[in-house]
């Protein structure tokens, strides 16, 4: 139970790890895309 | 406003916390000022914003402070599942935008806002009444988040909450006015990569400060039976209902979310969206938590005041600089959000109102600029006096609210049925908007015959929301079969039901008076079948010399364009 209790608290936190190097990682591909065909990010 | 109770930022410290955030931004945005200005990029960059760009801009914008707050004091008010009632609702509003929002952007690839494309299809009375429903939005949106700026720096500072306000308005202005949209979408990143750091700090911070799993199971013995089970009725009736039956509504009146959806790489619109639902629940949900984690510790909101959980948790368990990174995080929640809420309405008072009802056809990309520069100035002004004043905005929330109820059948089936008129879309909007009045100021007597129709109105308007949701991703039979499953387990549940809660009452009936109204006026009329097509030609960009059409009439209005 307690376990559970602290699975159910902690595992928000961690996804959100995990989506912020998700999107880390695409901005920096976009970056590298975006000086290849030499044009603005945004 | 200030308490004792809460750690205290001394003046100097939260105007160089305020300086160094709005500073650090304004300093981001000066990287991507152009010499020749441009109005479309001003309003939709470049229409090929990427994946990891457009996946942090769209969460960033859909975090405002209230979600922090409201998650919080979900989770303290319902218990275990509150804080999933708050933010997998909100989270959903923007997946099941997403397939409708591949429809609109396959019909107007180069349009900058979603009026633009009911311009296109119908003409310029359902054109307003979308844009008008987008204004308000950001207006409240605006205010709301100005609100909370004033609200915590009162709160964990000697500075007046009129303090807090300007300084917020005035930073936000600062970084956007030149950029525009621009602006909007590269500091979104950065706000969002220091708002989910800070989470993913915070959260388990205070959940071991205050004695880790252990203590929060011992802390179970303080909650209701109803706040300690996972699939509580009360949350789901009272917290999930409500966010449930506002899915499709807020999605479709938020211009912010259809700027984003202009403005993203065609490609990328799938996992940007579902990125964003993932990004967006999980820092919500996650936040909501320490509203929980209060509960079960039995603490006792300060002054009553559900907004205060948040601060007293981190103040009460973590030393002062994790305040700090929390009062950065409220900061650049709002700012993001309240940034995207100026960008929007520039966008509108450009696209939808200049360019398509003052300049018809012929805009002039600079004074486009103008417009948009001077509509964030005056948002700006607006947003801090409504603050400031503490105006009471419950009026215009529930026009809104209606409003944006009303709206969601005509724009989608505008975009789907070549059949639905100009007149069907404008005269359902309104009959709805009328008889939501009746239903949610109890104008007429909700009891018997008056009773009865509403709750069919209701249930219809039940089954429209079950079954566009369920259209979007699955298509029109599995739409049709789910909104008649769901009409008539809504026909035998909410007879002689319904009635007694007012507000969901009204908002239903607002779905499905629209619904009604539009299809019986669409299958009535005689007017050509419309031709998708038209509607990429009609809508184009402001600084390319392509033509544009005008909707209804073979007459070009020429380019949309002067350099």
């Amino acid at each position: 139970m307690t376990a559970l209790y602290g699975f159910y608290v902690l595992i928000w936190p961690a996804i959100t790890l995990g989506v912020l190097v998700v999107i880390c990682r695409a901005v920096l591909r976009d970056r590298r895309k975006a000086k290849e065909e030499q044009r603005e990010l945004v | 406003m200030n308490s004792e109770s809460l750690y205290q930022f001394s003046t100097l410290t939260v105007i160089l916390l305020l300086l160094a955030f709005y500073g650090g931004t304004y300093l981001m945005t000066l990287g991507i000022r152009k010499k020749n200005e441009d109005a479309d990029a001003f309003m939709v960059s470049n229409h090929r914003v990427g994946f990891g760009m457009g996946a942090a801009s769209m969460t960033a914008t859909w975090i405002w402070a209230a979600s922090f707050y409201a998650a919080a004091t979900s989770g303290y008010t319902y218990g275990v599942s509150g804080p999933i009632h708050y933010g997998l609702w909100g989270a959903l509003m923007i997946l099941f935008i997403y397939p409708f929002g591949r429809r609109f952007r396959k019909l107007a690839p180069n349009a900058h806002t979603l009026g633009e494309l009911i311009h296109a299809r119908h003409g310029s009375s359902s054109q307003l009444i979308l844009a008008l429903s987008n204004v308000l939005g950001s207006v409240i949106s605006l205010m709301v988040n100005f609100t909370a700026a004033g609200a915590l720096v009162s709160v964990l500072s000697p500075l007046s909450f009129q303090a807090g306000v300007i300084i917020a308005g005035f930073g936000v202005l600062l970084y956007t006015l030149w950029s525009g949209f621009r602006a909007s979408v590269m500091t979104d990143f950065a706000q969002l990569v220091a708002l989910m750091a800070i989470a993913i700090v915070i959260i388990p911070a205070v959940f071991f400060a205050m004695g880790g799993p252990s203590e929060l199971v011992a802390g179970l013995d303080n909650l209701t039976v109803e706040q300690a089970n996972l699939f509580s009725m009360d949350a789901i009736l009272y917290q999930g209902a409500p966010f449930f039956v506002a899915v499709l509504a807020y999605a479709i009146g938020n211009q912010t979310i259809s700027q984003r959806l202009f403005a993203v790489n065609e490609s990328h619109i799938k996992p940007t969206f579902i990125t964003a639902t993932i990004g967006y629940g999980a820092i919500v949900i996650g936040l909501g938590m320490i509203g929980l984690m209060a509960l079960t510790l039995g603490v006792e909101p300060m002054g009553g005041d559900m907004n205060n959980l948040i601060p007293q948790m981190v103040s009460g368990y973590l030393p002062p600089l994790f305040i700090a990174l929390f009062f950065i995080l409220v900061i650049g929640s709002l700012s993001s959000t309240a940034d995207s809420d100026l960008s929007a309405l520039s966008a509108i008072m450009m696209a939808d109102v200049y360019g398509k009802n003052i300049a018809r056809g012929k805009a002039d990309p600079k004074r486009m600029l103008l417009v948009g520069r001077l509509t964030m100035i005056i948002a700006t002004a607006v947003g801090i006096v409504f603050a400031s004043f503490s105006l009471d905005i419950l009026v215009m929330l529930v026009f809104v609210g209606a409003l944006w109820g009303a709206i969601v059948f005509p724009v989608i089936a505008s975009c789907f049925w070549n059949r639905v008129t100009n007149q069907a879309f404008t005269t359902s909007v309104l009959v709805a908007m009328v008889l939501f009045c009746l239903a949610r100021f109890e104008l007429l007597p909700m009891t018997g015959v008056s009773g009865l129709f509403f709750e069919v109105l209701a249930s219809i308007g039940g089954g429209v929301i079950v079954g566009l949701m369920v259209f979007g991703f699955l298509g029109r039979i599995a739409g049709f079969i789910a909104a008649a499953l769901a009409l008539a387990a809504m026909l035998v549940f909410a007879t002689d039901f319904l009635r007694d809660y007012t507000v969901l009452l009204a908002s239903l009936t607002a779905y499905g008076a629209s619904t009604v109204v539009c299809v019986v006026m669409s299958l009535m009329s005689r007017q050509e079948d419309f031709d998708f097509a038209t509607i990429g030609e009609r809508v184009g960009d402001y600084d390319s010399q392509k033509p544009s059409v005008q909707p209804g009439g073979a007459a070009p209005a020429g380019p949309a364009v002067q350099h």
